[in-house]
């Protein structure tokens, strides 16, 4: 972690001087993490891939602001992506699932619809259903410690929380959705 | 160590190992079997997660394709500053709006206040801003922590009530004087009672103070007697009980 945090010390500088490059090269570090984070609680493939580049165009105008906190980059993206997805949910009114059907904007692309790509839209429909079970924090944690890779520090810093905190949190979150997917099979 | 953060350790040193597909449940189970039972529950859902974000990742290629719309994006829009953000967040006469608003409204109802301030002084008993004049007082007294200011406030609103009384008694509202003389002969007593709480160092103010009240009960005596003179009977019991208060008061102060 601290050659990825020093690297992203270097590109941040570079970016703050107005080098898109830099932030370029942020992007690509970082965006298949939030896009992760942001497609584990959306329905559409597509939607996931809007949001993140909004994280990124946000986070890139917000670039000032983000020194003065002087926090890790990861974690001030994920805050970033928190607000875009709660702003994403107010505006699209689109919480709760929507069956396969319904899903993913590929059928609109018109791209050719596969086997292998309708299995991972049921797939991806089951772990959001069974994510869509927890409690807001339990899916937040998870989330962030397994999909996004985060380690529980750069967890407590995205959920404002202590690292005991967090490793309290991941411990009843897992029990718990060891529950649900026993429920659901 | 507890058992749950034993566990936990063990989570965090072989968590690693099962994102890469290393190691198998229960390969990790075999180098820690006292703790079997615990672990392989939550090496369970972990792998479950883990195996979730494998139908989670983008598209294949489409963060490299991205890379460069997002670059061409990031060049047409600058990093702004707190105060760039915050001044283009509205336009400037939607800036002159907020700020102007306030201002006025703050003012309007200053205006406002300051009106039924100025009119509740202006009160005597019976009309609506009365309550507020005594309450404005009530204010004043509360706010007012040294003992002669606080007794020259008294005697301040004991002339005050007295005015009050001889208004009433011009306007013909007799049948609120008895209420009036009461309120006076209160602001007589509260008057006295301050008086003798001023500490022994203020001693010297102290004098000039009974002057002050004496004189003011002496000239509340000889207007209430002449207005006692000038008015028709159905007014005598509620001026006389307002004298005997202000000599009760001039006795106690002898």
């Amino acid at each position: 972690m601290p050659a990825r945090l020093d690297k992203d010390h270097e590109l941040i500088q570079k970016a703050q001087q107005g080098d898109a490059h830099a932030f370029g090269d942020l992007y690509e570090c970082h965006a298949p993490i939030i896009f992760r984070y942001l497609f584990a609680h959306l329905d559409s493939r597509m939607d996931a891939e809007d949001l993140t580049g909004e994280v990124f165009l946000k986070a890139w105008q917000s670039l000032p602001k983000y020194t003065e906190r002087g926090i890790p980059f990861l974690a001030f993206l994920f805050r970033i992506a928190r607000n875009v997805l709660v702003d994403h949910y107010r505006q699209s009114n689109r919480q709760e699932s929507k069956s396969p059907d319904e899903l993913d904007g590929y059928k609109e692309e018109g791209n050719s619809e596969t086997a292998e790509m309708i299995g991972n839209q049921m797939e991806h429909q089951k772990i959001l259903r069974v994510l869509a079970t927890l409690r807001p924090d339990y899916q937040t944690v998870l989330t962030l410690r397994f999909i996004s890779e985060l380690s529980p520090e750069e967890t407590a810093l995205v959920m404002k929380r202590s690292v005991g905190a967090i490793r309290v949190l991941q411990h009843r979150a897992l029990a718990t959705l060891r529950q649900e997917i026993e429920k659901t099979g | 160590m507890n058992l749950d953060r034993r566990i936990d350790k063990i989570l965090e040193i072989n968590l690693p190992a099962i994102r890469d597909g290393q190691e198998t449940i229960d390969a990790i189970i075999e180098k820690y079997p006292q703790y079997a039972g615990a672990l392989r529950p939550r090496l369970e859902v972990i792998l479950w997660l883990v195996n979730a974000k494998k139908d989670l990742e983008p598209r294949q290629g489409y963060i490299s394709s991205s890379r460069q719309y997002m670059e061409h994006q990031f060049e047409s829009i600058q990093p702004r500053g707190f105060w760039r953000r915050a001044i283009s967040r509205y336009t400037p006469q939607r800036w002159v709006f907020n700020i102007v608003a306030p201002i006025i409204v703050f003012l309007l109802l200053a205006l406002v206040i300051n009106s039924a301030i100025l009119t509740a002084r202006l009160s005597i008993p019976g009309d609506p801003f009365y309550s507020m004049k005594l309450l404005t007082e009530d204010v004043r007294l509360a706010l007012t922590f040294n003992q002669v200011d606080k007794t020259d406030l008294y005697i301040q609103f004991s002339r005050e009530r007295t005015t009050e009384f001889v208004e009433l008694v011009l306007e013909g509202n007799y049948e609120l004087l008895p209420l009036a003389a009461t309120r006076l002969e209160t602001e007589i007593i509260a008057s006295l009672r301050s008086l003798n709480e001023v500490p022994i160092q203020n001693q010297a103010t102290e004098q000039p103070m009974i002057m002050q009240l004496r004189d003011t009960l002496t000239n509340e005596i000889l207007m209430l007697n002449m207005l006692k003179g000038s008015s028709p009977p159905t007014a005598y019991s509620g001026i006389e009980l307002a004298i005997q208060a202000a000599q009760s008061g001039l006795m106690a102060l002898r």
